[in-house]
């Protein structure tokens, strides 16, 4: 199991790896939008589904359907 | 809109065409340069072999004897008829003859031809355009290395001693190929690597026009959605998928365009 600070910057990594420096903005506006106002830096194992199911969703309006489906899935494996 | 000759397709295509032909170019002078010189040592060997075969079915104790004024005996009438025979066996020979030494020069002994051409040698002849093979011939069978030209044309000859009974060589048998039967075989070599290079250009360019469409195509799209972006067209994905260099630009192009679209998301909320 991934150590919650760990875990973020992981997630973080992988994304900018594909959305690029906007990354942090974006993965905070899915927690603090969409998960109840949950900071991205306290991400943790559980909110992880929650996450990979809000980033499918937006990443497909930023990036193809198909980066956007491998980016979930590289969140997903870390849980 | 980039002007064709600034255009990055016209100077691959410029490049690639250039290339080949530089390649196509110095592997035709190189192979069709060796591969003259190789059948014209061929062709030696060939006129070697068979003027050596020839010389051993002259009988030499006859030929020794013959002289001018002979024509119409029996020994000359019997050897002309064996080289006519064998003359006209092999589409390859056009002349047939024998020869011997007279003081410094050569002098024709019988000529296959005698009686039946107009032109052919009578016996005593002297031939004045000997060459070093031909007197070198009484010795051991050879070839000459060039063509020689003479009244009866330019030719490629073979020679072979024939020798009488007791071992002494008494004459030389002179085997000769038309110079044009020589160059019609290295043209036809000529056209089939001519043919084999000319294939082989299209191949590479069928396969390089292929491989620069692919290319220049990927170039373009990114091209186009980076022309977008800049009009103020936010709705861009990047679809470029490559494993070199153009597929690193399409990534890194990619994630600055998402990056880019975030930023944008968060002021228009």
């Amino acid at each position: 199991m991934i150590e919650i600070t760990a875990l973020s910057e992981t997630i973080l990594a992988e994304s900018i790896k594909v959305l690029g420096p906007a990354a942090k903005r974006f993965l905070d506006r899915q927690t603090v939008h969409h998960m109840g106002g949950l900071a991205f830096d306290d991400l943790r194992a559980e909110h992880i589904p929650d996450l990979v199911k809000w980033v499918g969703i937006s990443a497909q309006l930023i990036i193809d359907k198909k980066k956007a489906e491998e980016l979930v899935k590289k969140i997903s494996d870390l849980a | 809109m980039v002007s064709w000759h600034t255009s990055i397709t016209t100077k691959l295509t410029a490049g690639f065409i250039i290339l080949i032909l530089i390649i196509a170019g110095m592997s035709v002078l190189y192979t069709l340069g060796s591969t003259k010189a190789a059948l014209k040592e061929t062709t030696r060997d060939e006129l070697t072999a068979l003027a050596s075969m020839a010389a051993t079915q002259v009988n030499g104790d006859i030929l020794k004897n013959i002289k001018p004024g002979d024509e119409n005996t029996l020994d000359f009438l019997t050897i002309r008829d064996q080289l006519y025979e064998m003359e006209k066996s092999s589409p390859e020979i056009l002349y047939m003859y024998t020869m011997r030494k007279e003081g410094d020069g050569i002098s024709f002994i019988v000529d296959a031809s005698y009686g039946i051409d107009d032109d052919a040698a009578p016996i005593g002849e002297v031939y004045e355009f000997f060459t070093d093979e031909m007197i070198s011939g009484f010795q051991i069978s050879n070839a000459d290395a060039e063509y020689t030209t003479d009244q009866w044309g330019t030719v490629m000859s073979g020679y072979a001693p024939i020798y009488d009974s007791t071992g002494e060589a008494v004459g030389i048998i002179g085997v000769d190929m038309s110079a044009d039967r020589i160059i019609e075989r290295q043209d036809f070599i000529g056209n089939t690597i001519y043919l084999i290079i000319f294939i082989g250009i299209l191949i590479t360019g069928l396969i390089i026009g292929f491989f620069s469409r692919t290319m220049i195509r990927d170039i373009k799209s990114l091209n186009d959605s980076a022309a977008r972006i800049s009009a103020g067209d936010m709705n861009v994905m990047v679809t470029v998928e490559r494993n070199d260099e153009i597929g690193e630009l399409a990534e890194s192009f990619s994630r600055m365009v998402s990056s880019l679209k975030i930023m944008m998301m968060d002021e228009d909320a």
